[in-house]
């Protein structure tokens, strides 16, 4: 065997040397100015994600999965709902939508949909529980502290523009239901807070989080820190040789200073964007997200998250007037998703941006779980519905879902995966889990599969054992049957 | 190795020393070449060249040399291959570059960017391959074993020795076979574990355990007792290195003594000893007690087995740090508050020679603070919070009151111990887990939990590995963690291994079985066994744990590091074990603990400084505490008690008014569900009946967030605009008998929904001694629809006013001011403050799981949160205010009591001179706000030094 492979392995081991040689030699970049890019792009298919989170459990036959339309009408039984809304079509050919998603559907030309996700298996639904595990891939509790994917990029490639946090999260509040829980894994865990998120619940105020502080002139801003460095010199602890507490200190005060006296801050500003532009995304605070998420991709983001943000029963966690609740939540991502990827395509920066759009789980008019796995039931459903308010996807499934994916290497129009036209509406093909979905990730952006880090004692991967594989289709090349 | 040929291997053998020519010549052509960058330095040009052809050559025929090297001595794995095609790939890349080089020479120097990118590429892959051929010669480990936490499990040294005295012998002894067997199941351990456990069976041999060893795998019998040439280990073991069938197939192979132990086990009839294999170095269970030695010079127990330790290590004693160091450093290890400028004074001038004990009594003694400063460490241990996950479906409980009174109170350890283990309501937090909504994997089952963190907290080892599987860094089993964790269970638990049932039941057990029976027939027995167990003197690793972790806390590095992991060697075994045999004998007193360390000598010595943090935790001889910096807590209430309160409200409080006042708004809906108050002005009215005239005192207690203006019948009574300042009104001449009415105008302030509430509270005290309360709940109205001018009036119409919604409490905390009792206003303690913010970036941790240790360097999330945190900020805005009322504009006061109160020193003439001139002669609340922080932010403050 080992004979039989070494050329294929000696190939191999030469490109993952000649990757290694382009990434350490970033100082001496300037004089291999016409080499070094060429490399790169053989390791990495990204440089900068974007998560756009549809939180609270977005139904796949009411957005990117339509089934048979079954219009309300008092008196029609729940078990005949699959879809409340008609399909439309899309710009790939055969491919639907559900109404309300024709902007979206207009750009799946440049991107891909994965139709068959299945999330985990936990049992009494705890939406955060399933969101802990779509951001770690680990599900919780853990006895480690387990990072959000964003916070293993930041920490595996740090920032692409220096002055830009490398993980940005935008959009959610911890001020609501199960706080706690999303605190749990908007968390860089065990890596260290140094990787955290970077948190803009309110992305028109992004701007405040990266300049000195409210109220505070530049000028004045500068002396403080000047008077600062005077005194620090002048201290009897500055006698004392090298320290390397000391120092981590002042280096992060220096840091943090060079950040927010940077120019780039202007990045976080969106009143610098045209007003029709603002307009065009401003659908409320996910599509001003949208907006500020394109102007931190255009300029050196790594890793940004977009939540339509979770509040329990509010958002896509739709437990009543399903239907009503739907087409809110479509009209909010609608026109700023497609824009985003409009924008970015326009400028040549979705060929090194992976936006991913996706949400927990989904939803069902009477199934809670997933068949065989059925769980307990949290909102009741009539059989025969007599008012509006029970017309929509109530309940939580958890047996197939969607994800979007564009750019960043991924194939351009590619339908990945189905799920069963009747219900249940389970994946039916090509299955896909969340270790897949990470490795897919990690694997646009060059990030090693066995990246591990070694903590009490247990090696800690970024996926479970370091054993998720990525799903290779989405990239184009033919799925390895090994 | 018959079919060997001396001449290749011997040339073979000259690879190690030819490939140094390469990597000095490449390497340092390539750094000539970095000096010719711009068309500089024109001269070396021609001695680059030779060095390239030299250094190119060369590389060749070390490559050749390599492969000589490893067809003709025994190497083989992924290692060895990886070496052998980076190194060949480098003498390719090293003879292109030379190529291109020699081209770029004769033609134009257009081909000099390809050549420079040769040049590194060689270079870089040469390093790669140089790595490598060094992990081959010097082990993979080589590097890393010197990390903190890598010390080395195994010893081949054990190996020989047995060897050698086995050999000696006749007829081997009964405990010579059993020797004999345990260092060749040790051997498995660390050679054949990895592909041939239970975990991976590969080739369905498992060697874990007396029946898979013996049953054998798919090639046949691994084991033939007496008969090593027909036994598959014996046979694969010793196969050439470029055998396909040799083994072990990861890592190097096994050396001849190795091998020799092996086979003399086989040939002596494979015998199998009861013993459990140890393979990791695990500490003894019981305390050695010490005897102290007989040094003369120096008083303190510690000191004379320091002293000891120090002669042996050659390290002098240093002169004790002086006063002002100490005193600051005592208040920060037992109250975590700074000693106030005229404590410092006194102390400094006092000559009583007890002085310093005499102040760590003192500070001991203080109970109040002596808590508030060590909850957060025991809060940190026994995962303990005001908020977390896991509470939302009762799936998680506090034993914060517990534990506060249980440090108020000084219990000893032992009853720590017991009524954690064996607890009442008020206690069994701990040990019941955070179970969240829905199944969990089996190695995180509340029962497993329970064992995870009383190993880990409580006696230093690491269940978690074993909780899934037989562990890769200990000695612990599967087995023994369920055993551990059935006695939590309710029911017998069923073994999962990687979270999958093996059909096997878990036999109750504790850790360490040597100490008792744990078994009963109800959880209340085997909690109460446990208990017992646990505290039993016997078990000294439970007391070497806690006075460990004691003395990490107070000198920076713990005896064994890391803390939790109490089967690492200690950098001195007697003073540990001296030390947890006082704390036994003491009653298992932890301030006896505490005050025992810090009088010594050696928690009085300066600092010592450290160039990284890797050197504290390798190779470490102790000359003195480490540099230590202000915990989250510290920091915050250091600049509560000298700059402004940081919080004034609390997640618990101990002597709390039980008041059911609510933090109600107007309920904000979309459709039919509650959501977070919009921004805007919000009107509240109550009216209610007052029955009696004869008012004695009428007071009012009121929080609003964001703003409120107050009125009682139509008149104002107050405004304010901060939640956490809490309103006081007397309002006896603003009521009448019968109907009044009481009216607030809230307002929400921002861009977005946000929490707001109103938190109200009356008493009217009647001269009949009786008494009327009204506190704000769910009977007031409100509206959002501007009203007309009246509104506040009694008899206004508060017509389509809908019922206040309860917002709850757990935006806001609990306000110390929130009370009619007298009290004077101050700070809330951080320990006691719901997780914040500002003090995650500060590292105080989620209590998710056990955090032992904080992290130690600053980040730059936390610099970003203290440069322009508007939280941080606002709080030195506020203390700037307050001290130019207090000091005038009298910069120099400002200066020198900014100081004494922060340092603890007067300011030297050089510093008093930089901030007056920054102050200037009129300081304006930006200047001062701003010398806070430039002060504040100093290593001088921010570390305990």
């Amino acid at each position: 065997m080992e004979t039989q492979n070494s050329r294929r392995e000696f190939i191999k081991k030469m490109t993952a040397a000649s990757i290694a040689a382009s990434t350490t030699t970033i100082s001496i970049s300037s004089f291999l100015s016409s080499c070094t890019p060429e490399v790169q792009k053989r390791a990495a298919t990204a440089d900068t994600v974007i998560l756009l989170w549809m939180a609270g459990g977005m139904a796949h036959t009411e957005t990117f999965d339509p089934k048979a339309y079954v219009p309300y009408e008092k008196g029609v039984e729940s078990k005949r709902i699959l879809s409340t809304f008609p399909k439309i079509p899309t710009v790939v050919d055969g491919l639907e939508f559900s109404q309300g998603l024709e902007g979206i559907g207009s750009v799946m030309d440049k991107g891909a949909i994965i139709r068959s996700y299945k999330s985990a298996d936990l049992g009494h639904i705890l939406h955060t529980r399933h969101q802990y595990h779509w951001h770690t891939c680990y599900e919780p509790p853990q006895s480690v502290q387990a990072p959000h994917i964003g916070a293993w990029i930041a920490k595996e490639l740090g920032p692409v523009n220096p002055v830009i946090p490398p993980f940005i999260s935008i959009g959610q509040r911890f001020t609501m239901g199960e706080a706690e829980e999303l605190k749990a894994f908007h968390s860089a865990g065990f890596l260290g807070t140094e990787y955290g998120p970077f948190l803009i619940p309110d992305p028109s105020s992004g701007l405040d989080s990266v300049r000195p502080p409210k109220g505070m002139s530049l000028k004045r801003f500068e002396s403080r820190y000047k008077l600062y460095k005077e005194l620090v010199n002048k201290s009897e602890i500055m006698e004392k040789g090298s320290n390397y507490q000391r120092e981590s200190l002042m280096r992060s005060m220096e840091q943090s200073y060079r950040l927010l006296n940077s120019p780039e801050a202007k990045v976080f500003d969106l009143s610098q964007e045209p007003k029709d532009v603002y307009d065009t995304y401003n659908t409320g605070r996910f599509g001003l997200g949208c907006l500020l998420a394109k102007r931190l991709a255009m300029n050196g983001g790594r890793f940004i998250s977009v939540s339509t943000e979770y509040e329990p029963f509010l958002g896509w966690d739709t437990h009543e007037n399903g239907h009503i609740r739907a087409k809110k939540m479509k009209a909010l991502i609608d026109r700023p998703v497609s824009q985003l990827i409009k924008d970015l395509d326009e400028t040549g920066h979705l060929d090194k941006t992976l936006i991913i759009l996706a949400s927990e789980f989904s939803r069902d008019a009477i199934m809670e779980g997933r068949p065989g796995e059925l769980v307990k039931n949290q909102v009741d459903q009539p059989d025969i519905i007599e008012d509006e308010k029970y017309y929509g996807m109530h309940r939580h499934f958890t047996d197939g879902s969607s994800i979007l994916m564009w750019g960043g290497g991924v194939e351009k129009g590619l339908v990945y995966g189905k799920t069963a036209d009747e219900r249940p509406c389970s994946s039916i093909e090509k299955p896909v889990v969340i270790d897949q979905v990470h490795q897919s990730v990690y694997h646009a952006l060059g990030i090693d599969a066995q990246t591990h880090y070694e903590i009490e004692g247990r090696p800690f991967y970024t996926t479970p054992d370091g054993k998720g594989k990525p799903i290779l289709d989405l990239f184009g090349k033919p799925m390895q049957t090994t | 190795m018959e079919n060997t040929n001396w001449i290749l291997q011997f040339f073979g053998r000259l690879h190690p020393l030819l490939v140094h020519f390469p990597i000095g010549l490449l390497v340092v052509a390539l750094v000539l070449e970095l000096l010719t960058l711009g068309g500089k330095r024109k001269g070396l040009r021609e001695g680059i060249n030779w060095m390239v052809y030299i250094g190119a050559g060369v590389a060749a025929c070390a490559a050749l040399f390599g492969w000589f090297l490893k067809t003709q001595d025994e190497y083989s794995g992924d290692l060895v291959d990886n070496h052998q095609y980076t190194g060949i790939a480098t003498a390719v890349l090293a003879i292109l570059t030379a190529i291109i080089l020699s081209r770029t020479l004769k033609k134009a120097p257009l081909n000099l960017k390809a050549y420079r990118f040769m040049l590194v590429t060689t270079v870089v892959l040469l390093s790669i391959a140089g790595h490598l051929g060094a992990n081959l010669t010097h082990g993979e480990d080589y590097l890393t074993e010197i990390l903190p936490g890598n010390e080395k499990g195994y010893s081949n040294l054990e190996s020989s020795a047995l060897l050698t005295e086995l050999k000696g012998a006749s007829e081997l002894s009964e405990l010579q076979k059993d020797k004999l067997n345990l260092e060749v199941r040790g051997l498995f351990a660390h050679k054949c574990y990895q592909c041939h456990s239970e975990n991976k069976q590969k080739g369905g041999l498992v060697l874990e355990h007396k029946e898979g060893v013996f049953k054998g795998g798919t090639s046949g019998l691994a084991v033939v007792p007496g008969q090593p040439e027909e036994s598959e280990i014996y046979k694969r073991i010793i196969l050439p290195a470029n055998d396909k069938k040799v083994m072990p197939t990861k890592g190097k192979l096994l050396t001849p003594d190795e091998i020799a132990l092996i086979k003399l086990w086989i040939e002596d009839g494979a015998h199998w000893s009861d013993k459990a294999v140890k393979v990791f170095p695990e500490a003894p269970l019981a305390l050695t007690q010490p005897a102290l030695p007989t040094v003369t010079e120096e008083t303190h127990p510690v000191d004379k087995i320091v002293s000891v330790y120090f002669k042996d290590k050659k390290v002098d004693w240093n002169a004790v740090v002086d006063d002002r160091k100490f005193i600051k450093r005592a208040y920060m290890d037992v109250v975590g508050l700074l000693p106030k400028p005229t404590a410092v004074n006194a102390f400094i001038a006092s000559t009583n020679p007890k002085k310093r004990e005499l102040l760590i009594d003192e500070l001991l003694n203080d109970s109040e603070n002596y808590t508030q400063n060590w909850l957060s460490f025991w809060n940190d241990l026994l995962r303990n919070d005001y908020s977390g996950t896991g509470f939302i479906t009762r799936g998680r409980f506090q034993i914060t009151t517990w534990l506060y009174n249980t440090l108020k109170q000084n219990k000893s350890y032992d009853q720590v111990v017991s009524e954690l283990m064996n607890p009442s309501k008020a206690s069994e937090g701990f040990i019941k887990g955070i179970q969240w909504r829905g199944v969990v994997n089996s190695s995180q089952r509340t029962e497993m939990q329970a064992a995870q963190n009383i190993g880990q907290s409580l006696m230093g080892v690491n269940v978690k590995c074993a909780s899934c599987h037989n562990s890769f860094i200990s000695n612990l089993t599967l087995d023994q963690a369920y055993g551990f964790a059935s006695i939590f269970a309710e029911k017998p638990l069923e073994l999962n291994r990687c979270d999958k049932p093996i059909g096997k039941i878990a036999k109750v057990n504790f850790l360490y079985p040597e100490l008792g029976s744990v078994e009963g027939e109800t959880l209340k027995e085997r909690l109460l066994k446990l208990s017992e167990v646990m505290t039993s003197k016997e078990n000294g690793r439970l007391y070497r744990t806690i006075t460990n972790r004691i003395w990490e806390r107070l000198i920076g590095r713990g005896i064994i590091e890391p803390v939790d992991e109490m089967d690492n060697t200690p950098w001195n075994a007697e003073l540990l074990d001296w030390l947890a045999s006082d704390f036994i004998d003491s009653g298992t007193d932890l301030k006896h603990l505490i005050k025992r360390i810090m009088t010594s000598k050696a928690y009085q010595l300066p600092t010592v400084s450290y160039k990284t943090a890797e050197a504290i935790k390798q190779d470490y001889v102790f000359k003195g505490p480490v540099l230590r910096r202000l915990s989250a807590e510290q920091f915050s209430d250091a600049i509560s008690q000298v700059i402004a309160p940081v919080y004034v409200a609390v997640a618990y409080n101990p002597n709390e008014e039980k008041m059911p006042a609510q933090r109600i708004w107007h309920h904000q809906k979309d459709l039919t569900n509650t959501v977070l108050p919009l921004p805007g002005k919000r009107y509240f009215r109550k009216t209610f009946q007052l029955k009696k005239e004869n008012i004695q005192d009428a007071s009012i207690l009121i929080s609003v967030d964001d703003a409120y203006k107050l009125f009682i019948n139509g008149k104002p009574v107050g405004t304010g605009d901060n939640w956490t300042d809490v309103g006081k009104y007397n309002v006896a001449n603003l009521l009448t008998k019968g109907t009044n009415c009481i009216a607030v105008e809230g307002d929400n302030k921002g861009k977005i929904g946000n929490p707001a509430s109103i938190l109200f509270a009356m008493k009217v005290a009647f001269k009949d001694d009786s008494v009327f309360n009204l506190y704000s709940d769910e009977t007031w109205l409100s509206t959002d629809v501007a009203p007309k001018a009246n509104w506040a009036d009694l008899d206004f119409e508060a017509k389509r006013w809908k019922k206040v919604k309860n917002y709850r409490t757990s935006n806001w905390a609990k306000l110390l001011d929130f009370t009619f009792k007298d009290h004077q206003k101050t700070f809330a303690r951080a320990s006691l403050v719901k997780q914040h913010p500002f003090l995650k970036a500060l590292g105080r941790p989620n209590r998710e799981i056990v955090t032992t240790t904080r992290e130690e360097q600053a980040t730059l999330l936390q610099a970003l949160e203290l440069t322009n945190g508007g939280f941080f900020n606002g709080i030195l805005k506020q203390g700037a205010k307050k001290w130019l009322n207090t000091y005038g504009n009298d910069s120099r006061l400002i200066v020198d009591t900014l100081y004494q109160e922060l340092l603890g020193r007067a300011p030297s003439k050089e510093e008093q001179n930089i901030v007056m001139a920054s102050l200037g002669e009129q300081p304006s609340t930006a200047q001062v706000q701003d010398v806070f922080w430039s002060v504040l932010m100093s290593p001088e403050f921010q570390f305990i030094n």
